[in-house]
């Protein structure tokens, strides 16, 4: 059911994409896509009937059923990159904003062609 | 025995003292670009492991021949140009640094989610070097794809760890080499794809055109010759070593790269910017490139990304110096530039023919070679479409160089005079890298057992190198 | 032993020469006759190394008779050339890379007749095209070089493929070797044959890609034009030549079918080149420029050339080879005429000239010679190989071949005589009344070619004598010749007693001229007409649209040109398209194109 859920958001994200002018809202659809793909991951490694893959001191062995970690840490890479980029695309949007006084891509129009 | 991942580390630990010591920063990146070319020639061939974990749970580094040629080419070329144009570095000399370490680390690692990382590191860098033109909606548009694609990409590999259980190279390609390719096909695309955005393969190369055309003489060689080598390597890699393609999505591939060598081709010859032209001769050669290693003769592929990695750091470079010295790339108004740049002109003329694959230059025997492996492997029409390819580049390279070289106007006798009175003026750093680079493609050309030697076993397997393992994974047991 | 010195020489010639130039100009130029006079004299003395072979780094190279007539060809063209280089050193826009590439492509194209292997062929091949490529935007045209270069490059990859084509069938590059695996297989054999003596038919000229040889000759320096009409041009009969000899063409297509005996590839090829006598023949007639007026005719020669070697008999074959050479001489002599002409005045176009046989009486002498070997009238050596070619069409039954070679031969009457009338003889312009004769440095040359071209036209026996050791060399009979006299099977030809007789008759004509009164001399403005005085003296010289009933009938002609400049206005537009269509601002584009495939390849290969 989650990885439904997850395929749905990414392909919102992409419809976002090819369907918004607006820098903001592109970014926005770039971040749903992104979250999509996240929780995907992250349902990769559910196992049925499986606890958290932490060692405490009640689940203290290696032969309990423990979800899939390694997704999890993906995820979290996943999530810091995603960071960054989002952070980047934002300084773009205000140099764009500076630069062109818009934040719509039809307006600023791209090189003539010829 | 110097342990690889310093190619790695040094940058990334210079990138951060320069970020405290803003003073330093040019130094620092001139200190680091030699350091690791240094560093690449004392290299010992084999696998390093990361953290201590044994892969395949942890992260190791593969040295192979194929990984040997890698950062020799990224990282000589990386120094080259850096030399070549340090008056342009202007603040991004921390950049540049974490560059060098990205694209070190695309090309040695051995696990598929560290290249994810190191794509995005790279990406993110060339992101940022892509506004250096002040066009900050083309590097928008760069960074969205290059997002888009990476997401892609890291679908594609969560699929196949669904399926597979494994993120190690060597060991998914043992374990994919088990299965039927054709039930495969829609993960195996979607690492494709994800790779194809950098790789600037037809119809996702939308960014390249923004991007590339607005370059100076640091950013374009960069992006064309190393980013570009970098990713082709990253290509290879994943489609002849680790990832088996059954015969469909392999001919569908195939004939995606074949077009866009076409489209590239045809494209620049619309073209009357010296940087648009060069652009689109990138993306053709890329897409030459890509069709090579889908096809599985790694050695000529590697030869020819050489051959264009070598071509493009000396045509983007005097390009670039043109656009920033005279205010424009513009064929037409930069007749007859190279009167008073002979040995500039001579290193472009060079570069342009070597990368038409003319004899006595590289691009000659790189050609020869990838025409004879390809008939080898008995497929009669990618020669038809490269050797076509191969005319329509010529067409325009020597218009371009005509131009160039000998001013005035159709019907009259070409003179001094008619040069353009544009100013244009090449650094003597940069006329000792064109000069370099040039003999560089001389040499293979005429005693290409030289380059040869170096370039051998390139093919070779990761199984080689890692032995494969075949625990299961589930649940920590 | 002596041949990998010279080609090796010439390389180091080059770069020689390019220093040389550095310090002097006029010594840099001095320094390309130097060499290639060296050369020279080093293949005319090495005629006993015929059947040694060397090796040059990866190259290996083969010394046959044929590769030693085509470079003696070639060498003797650039060396008679090089003299005028120094004439235009002041006025090239880089003269000291120009005295360079002219010996760099000269050791190409003597790398490429010695070669023994397909891939040193090539490379020597792809050597003289592109530093040929850099000498032509020297001159009129950049546009020029740049069809040059395209048209030469669609031949070149055409036979690099028939190469890889031949290699991947017999696993060797040889050259004797690599098609023996061919003969079996008519249909293979037909592909590569086609494919590979593409790279010789765009070389050549041969119709429909002749279109850059106007422009190429027409607009190159006028120290370069005749190395590509006398020389360039045959490393296209080179290829021709092994695609049919070495292949073995006749052998290979034993099975096929037949017109008059010739397999129906070949005569294909056979009506290209009849195509292409007529149409350069015609092009040139109507030709206001006269440089682009005698590479036409170069189009046209190079049809009878091509002919002639598919014919692979004792006649045809032997008047091809002879006319390689005739035309080269003759064709360089007539380039070098309006060389001198076009220092002098600095023009070519005919309109413009007229006259000049007051001023430079020794140009003349040796255009007039030059243009009666091209139109094949005797006792020049063009009437020896035209007469041999038309024999053996005639002795086959070709027919229409022979219809075609004789209206290249009427035909050629009205266009070589066009420049001699309009650029010698008729009126001087007063604005060339100051005009200096020629001076010596080419003098020499013209003279030599002069000697040649008469020579042999009166006593071929020593060139038919090398040429009938080509003919032995591939296998077919050579031609007879007992003592002056040339057999053929439809009658013999003494070419002495033609030329007694033509000088007994212009004896008489002598004779006569000196014994009658002396004409006066009058100012070309002292005249009177029907009470109107002449007013310009461009109205008193016939000079242009010399023929213009006979151009008016095929005033509207069917253009190559246009036809081929369309295709490549439409890869044009397709690259436009292109642009269009993948690149933009928008992240949108892409992502929507990224959709389709995604989904078109999953879906496909679900389906499979």
């Amino acid at each position: 059911m989650i990885q439904y859920a997850g395929i749905m958001l990414i392909l919102i994200g992409i419809y976002g994409l090819l369907t918004q002018s607006n820098i903001i809202k592109i970014i926005v659809s770039l971040n749903i896509f992104e979250l999509g793909l996240n929780v995907f991951i992250i349902s990769v490694g559910f196992v049925r009937e499986g606890i958290a893959p932490i060692l405490t001191s009640v689940n203290n062995h290696n032969g309990l059923v423990f979800v899939d970690p390694l997704p999890q840490a993906l995820v979290l890479t996943a999530i810091v990159i995603g960071l960054g980029t989002t952070a980047l695309g934002l300084a773009f949007a205000r140099s764009i904003y500076r630069q062109h006084g818009t934040l719509n891509l039809d307006e600023i129009g791209g090189p003539s062609n010829g | 025995m110097v342990n690889p991942v310093l190619l790695i580390a040094l940058p990334l630990l210079l990138a951060f003292v320069s970020i405290v010591f803003k003073a330093y920063k040019n130094n620092l990146l001139v200190f680091g670009t030699l350091l690791n070319a240094g560093l690449v020639l004392t290299l010992n061939k084999g696998q390093y492991i990361i953290g201590g974990f044994q892969p395949p749970f942890g992260i190791n580094l593969v040295l192979d021949d194929f990984a040997l040629t890698g950062i020799l080419i990224i990282n000589g070329l990386f120094l080259v140009i850096t030399l070549m144009s340090l008056e342009k570095l202007e603040g991004f000399a921390s950049v540049l640094l974490v560059a060098l370490a990205g694209l070190n680390g695309l090309v040695l690692t051995g696990d598929l989610f560290n290249l994810f990382v190191f794509l995005e590191i790279t990406a993110i860098t060339a992101y940022i070097l892509s506004s250096a033109s002040k066009e900050y909606r083309y590097a928008f548009n760069y960074l969205v794809l290059g997002t888009l694609g990476s997401g892609l990409y890291l679908f594609g590999l969560i699929v196949l760890y669904a399926v597979f259980g494994t993120l190690n190279m060597a060991d998914l390609s043992v374990k994919m080499a088990a299965v039927d390719a054709s039930q495969l096909v829609l993960p195996s695309l979607l690492i494709f794809i994800g790779l194809a955005v950098e790789v600037k393969i037809l119809p996702f190369n939308g960014w390249v055109k923004g991007v590339y055309s607005g370059t100076n003489s640091l950013v374009g060689p960069l992006f064309a010759s190393v980013y570009a080598a970098g990713m082709l390597f990253v290509f290879g890699r994943i489609f002849a070593q680790v990832i088996p393609l059954g015969t469909y999505l392999r001919t569908s591939l195939v004939v995606l790269g074949a077009l866009t060598l076409l489209a590239g081709e045809v494209a620049a010859l619309s073209k009357t910017r010296i940087r648009e032209i060069l652009l689109y001769s990138s993306i053709g050669q890329s897409g030459l490139i890509a069709a090579l290693f889908l096809s599985g003769l790694v050695f000529v592929a590697v030869m020819q990304l050489v051959n264009n990695a070598l071509s493009k750091a000396i045509l983007f470079t005097v390009a670039g110096q043109m656009a920033d010295s005279t205010g424009t790339d513009e064929g037409e108004e930069l007749q007859g530039a190279f009167l008073e740049h002979k040995i500039a002109g001579v290193g472009f003329t060079i570069a342009a023919l070597s990368l038409i694959g003319l004899p006595l230059f590289y691009g000659f025997i790189s050609k020869m070679n990838l025409l004879f492996g390809i008939f080898y492997s008995d497929n009669y029409w990618l020669p038809v479409v490269i050797l076509l390819g191969t005319v329509i580049e010529g067409t325009y390279m020597v218009r371009l160089l005509v131009k160039l070289w000998t001013p005035g106007d159709e019907g009259i006798v070409s003179e001094k005079a008619f040069a353009t009175e544009r100013p244009l003026t090449i650094q003597s750093s940069k006329v000792m890298g064109i000069v370099v680079l040039s003999v560089v493609l001389l040499i293979g050309g005429l005693l290409p057992a030289v380059i040869q030697d170096n370039l051998t076993d390139s093919g070779s397997l990761l199984d080689e190198v890692t032995p494969a393992y075949l625990f299961d994974l589930k649940g920590g047991q | 032993m002596t041949f990998d010195i010279v080609v090796i020489l010439m390389f180091l010639g080059a770069f020689s020469a390019y220093l040389i130039s550095k310090a002097s100009l006029k010594a840099g130029a001095y320094a390309t006759t130097v060499f290639s006079l060296g050369a020279l004299a080093v293949l005319l003395m090495g005629r006993s190394e015929i059947g040694s072979e060397f090796s040059v780094l990866f190259m290996n190279f083969e010394v046959t008779v044929i590769g030693w007539y085509f470079s003696g060809v070639m060498v003797l063209v650039y060396a008679m050339t090089s003299f005028f280089n120094s004439f235009w050193m002041d006025k090239m826009m880089y003269p000291g890379s120009y005295n360079f590439l002219y010996l760099f492509s000269l050791a190409g194209t003597l790398g490429l007749f010695f070669a023994s292997d397909l891939i040193t062929l090539f490379i020597f091949w792809e050597v003289v095209v592109w530093s040929s490529t850099f000498i032509i935007p020297m001159g009129k045209s950049r546009r020029a070089a740049v069809v040059y270069y395209t048209i030469s490059s669609i031949g070149s990859m055409a036979t690099l493929y028939g190469i890889m084509l031949v290699y991947r069938i017999s696993g060797t590059l040889v050259i004797q070797e690599a098609f023996v695996p061919l003969k079996e297989d008519p249909l293979t054999a037909t592909v590569v044959f086609v494919i590979f003596v593409m790279a010789g038919l765009t070389k050549i000229g041969i119709f429909p890609f002749h279109i850059w040889l106007p422009l190429a000759h027409g607009s190159a320096p006028h120290t370069f034009s005749p190395v590509l009409s006398g020389g360039l041009v045959k490393m296209g009969a080179f290829i021709a030549y092994m695609s049919v000899a070495i292949l073995p063409a006749y052998e290979a297509f034993e099975g096929s079918l037949k017109i008059m005996g010739i397999p129906l590839q070949l005569y294909f090829l056979m009506i290209l080149g009849a195509i292409s006598i007529v149409l350069g023949t015609l092009m040139a007639i109507k030709q206001e420029d006269a440089k682009k007026l005698i590479a036409y005719s170069s189009v046209a020669n190079g049809g009878y050339i091509l002919i002639g070697i598919l014919m692979m008999d004792q006649l045809s074959f032997a008047g091809s080879m002879m006319h390689l050479f005739n035309h080269a001489i003759a064709s360089a002599a007539a380039f070098l005429a309006i060389a001198v002409v076009a220092y002098r005045t600095g023009t070519t176009k005919i309109s413009e000239l007229g006259g000049m046989i007051h001023r430079m009486p020794l140009t003349y002498l040796t255009y007039l010679i030059a243009i009666i070997s091209l139109a094949g009238i005797p006792p020049m050596g063009g009437f020896v190989s035209k007469w041999l070619i038309i024999q053996g069409l005639a002795d086959r039954g070709l027919m229409f071949m022979a219809l075609a070679a004789f209206f290249g031969s009427i035909g050629s009457f009205l266009y070589v005589f066009r420049p001699l009338a309009a650029v010698f003889l008729g009126q001087l312009k007063p604005e060339h009344e100051h005009l200096k004769s020629e001076p010596l440095m080419m003098k020499i040359p013209m003279v030599i070619l002069m000697v040649l071209i008469l020579y042999f036209g009166v006593l071929p026996k020593w060139l038919l004598g090398i040429i009938g050791e080509i003919q032995v060399a591939a296998g077919i009979e050579p031609v007879m010749m007992s003592g002056n006299t040339i057999l053929a099977v439809n009658g013999v030809l003494n070419t002495l007693n033609v030329f007694m007789i033509f000088g007994f008759g212009f004896l008489i004509s002598l004779i006569i001229f000196l014994l009658m009164q002396k004409s006066r001399r009058v100012g070309l403005m002292d005249t009177y007409t029907s009470a109107e005085f002449i007013y310009t003296p461009e109205l008193y010289h016939y000079a242009g649209a010399f023929y213009a009933p006979f151009e008016r009938l095929y005033q509207n002609h069917p253009s190559v040109e246009k036809f081929l400049g369309a295709i490549a206005w439409k890869f044009h537009e397709l690259g436009t398209v292109v642009n269009a269509l993948f690149f933009s601002h928008k992240p949108a584009v892409t992502v929507f194109w990224t959709s389709v495939i995604l989904v078109m390849i999953t879906l496909g290969g679900a389906g499979i």
